[in-house]
């Protein structure tokens, strides 16, 4: 689903990834971690074409990253879905609209999409609050309209960068049991974190950075 | 509602009171533009019927033969660019003197005889009248026998069309730069509301929306602030000629050859519309993922 081929990423002079070589299969669930400046978020920009690689190939899906143009990257992203660790929510919009945004820039009629949205608000758990507006919401509720969001449009596959970084340890594990549900459903999903805790004793595949060259894959 | 245009009216809510603003400039500029182009329109017209009541007239020598004045009167008739020649003996000329004095005509009665010489009044096609046609006339008059003196607007004409030639420039001077200056103010308007949702359109790009989805909200916007400019324009405007030019047509004559037809004012919207989308074109520029 996701495939690596010796891919290395400079910015200026600083490396910040060397030679990456990694595949991650079509349902799977794994991890990156390392710390701070370990190139975690760049790999992740690779994924979704927010940074192309300065050599080697990145392919997702059916998208390589060699021949993908500008106007196939909106294609792209409709096939992944982001959460970010700063949310990127809408804070002139209801959790309703934020969900609903993601089919809209997909061009889902309004009528279609109501019951999605509705259906992925139950899936995270926040379908009364589907009026409310996200400056009302927790930081963990915040968290789970931007999954509902990113997963809303039925990605294949499904980005996390330090999506517990901002939230209280039970709250994370309650993401994390979100992350799980949306895996077992067959979306393939790659979490990036520093915090050990997230894979603890899941049994995942976890493939550990650091100065911007894999330095190790283990199991969780 | 569709969403570019739920998004389009959301954020000219949001920010009405900058979005107010614009919509008075663009009016104002907009009324500019509507102002400078009537007033081509006015000059034009003005000009155009100006030629018709131009004439020349040719006095002749009073020992001039009648074959002599024929044959000028031929010659001239020749002439592509002149419509009429008429002949005008002293009698006539006296008679016309006399009816135009009506009762001072008691200051001719002490006359012996008639001072009045003989003319030929030519009128020129109007389309054929510019400086320099007429001048080439007038050389070509001025080698005929018996021709005394002539009369011609010759400065008149020269003032004429420098004037029309002035005023035409600056019109489409004022008309430009008012293009220009609707354009820009549409411009910087959907730049700021695109630079305070930058954050919004990064989201926007990582959602997977394409350049159009993220375009089209903003054009929707410049479109509508021109369009509310132009109708606010075309009302004034309208007010303006019924109220003001109505009010004081009977006491400033010149007003009321002033030619205005309300339907004029219908393009204005839409010449705001467009001027508003093509300044938020521009202010969105390029995006890049």
């Amino acid at each position: 689903m996701i495939a690596f081929q010796d891919v290395s990423k400079f910015y200026d002079t600083n490396t910040a990834l060397r030679n990456i070589t990694l595949k991650i299969e079509k349902g799977e669930m794994a991890f990156i971690t390392g710390p701070s400046g370990a190139g975690k978020s760049t790999l992740l920009k690779l994924i979704y074409a927010a940074e192309r690689p300065d050599s080697g190939r990145v392919t997702v899906g059916e998208w390589e990253s060699d021949r993908l143009k500008e106007s196939d990257i909106p294609f792209l992203r409709r096939s992944i879905g982001i959460v970010f660790q700063d949310f990127r929510l809408l804070y002139n919009m209801n959790v309703y609209d934020n969900v609903a945004l993601s089919l809209r820039v997909r061009r889902v009629s309004e009528r279609d999409i109501k019951p999605i949205v509705l259906d992925v608000l139950k899936l995270v758990n926040l379908r009364h609050k589907v009026d409310s507006f996200p400056s009302a919401l927790s930081g963990g509720e915040q968290q789970r309209v931007v999954i509902a969001r990113a997963v809303a449009g039925e990605p294949f596959i499904l980005l996390a960068d330090e999506p517990t970084g901002n939230l209280d340890p039970d709250t994370a594990t309650g993401i994390m049991r979100i992350f799980r549900e949306i895996n077992a459903k067959g979306t393939t999903i790659l979490i990036a974190t520093h915090n050990r805790e997230l894979f603890r004793s899941t049994g995942m595949r976890v493939l550990r950075l650091d100065s911007g060259s894999i330095v190790e894959e283990m199991r969780g | 509602m569709r969403y570019p245009f739920r998004a389009a009216f959301q954020s000219l809510y949001h920010d009405r009171w900058i979005n107010l603003l614009s919509v008075l400039s663009m009016a104002t500029a907009l009324m500019i533009i509507a102002t400078a182009v009537i007033s081509l329109y006015n000059i034009d017209l003005f000009s155009k019927k100006l030629p018709e009541k131009f004439s020349m007239v040719l006095y002749l020598k009073d020992n001039i033969s009648e074959a002599d004045r024929e044959d000028i009167i031929t010659a001239i008739k020749k002439k592509g660019i002149v419509k009429t020649v008429r002949y005008i003996s002293k009698e006539e000329a006296l008679k016309e003197l006399r009816s135009s004095l009506r009762e001072a005509d008691y200051i001719l009665e002490g006359l012996k005889e008639n001072p009045l010489p003989a003319s030929i009044e030519v009128r020129l096609k109007k389309e054929a009248v510019s400086p320099e046609s007429v001048a080439k006339l007038v050389s070509f008059l001025k080698g005929l026998k018996g021709i005394e003196d002539m009369q011609y607007g010759e400065n008149f004409l020269i003032s004429l069309n420098s004037i029309k030639r002035g005023l035409e420039t600056m019109g489409l001077v004022i008309t430009s730069i008012m293009v220009i200056g609707t354009i820009f103010i549409s411009y910087s308007t959907v730049k700021i509301l695109f630079y305070r949702r930058k954050e919004e359109i990064e989201t926007l790009k990582l959602l997977g929306a394409t350049t159009g989805f993220i375009r089209t909200p903003f054009l929707i916007e410049g479109g509508i602030l021109g369009f509310a400019g132009g109708l606010i324009s075309a009302i004034f405007l309208l007010l303006f000629y019924y109220i003001v030019f109505a009010r004081l047509g009977s006491t400033i004559p010149l007003l009321r050859s002033v030619v205005f037809y309300p339907s004029m004012a219908f393009p204005i919207p839409f010449a705001g519309l467009i001027l508003g989308i093509l300044g938020a074109q521009v202010a969105i520029g390029r995006i890049k993922y």
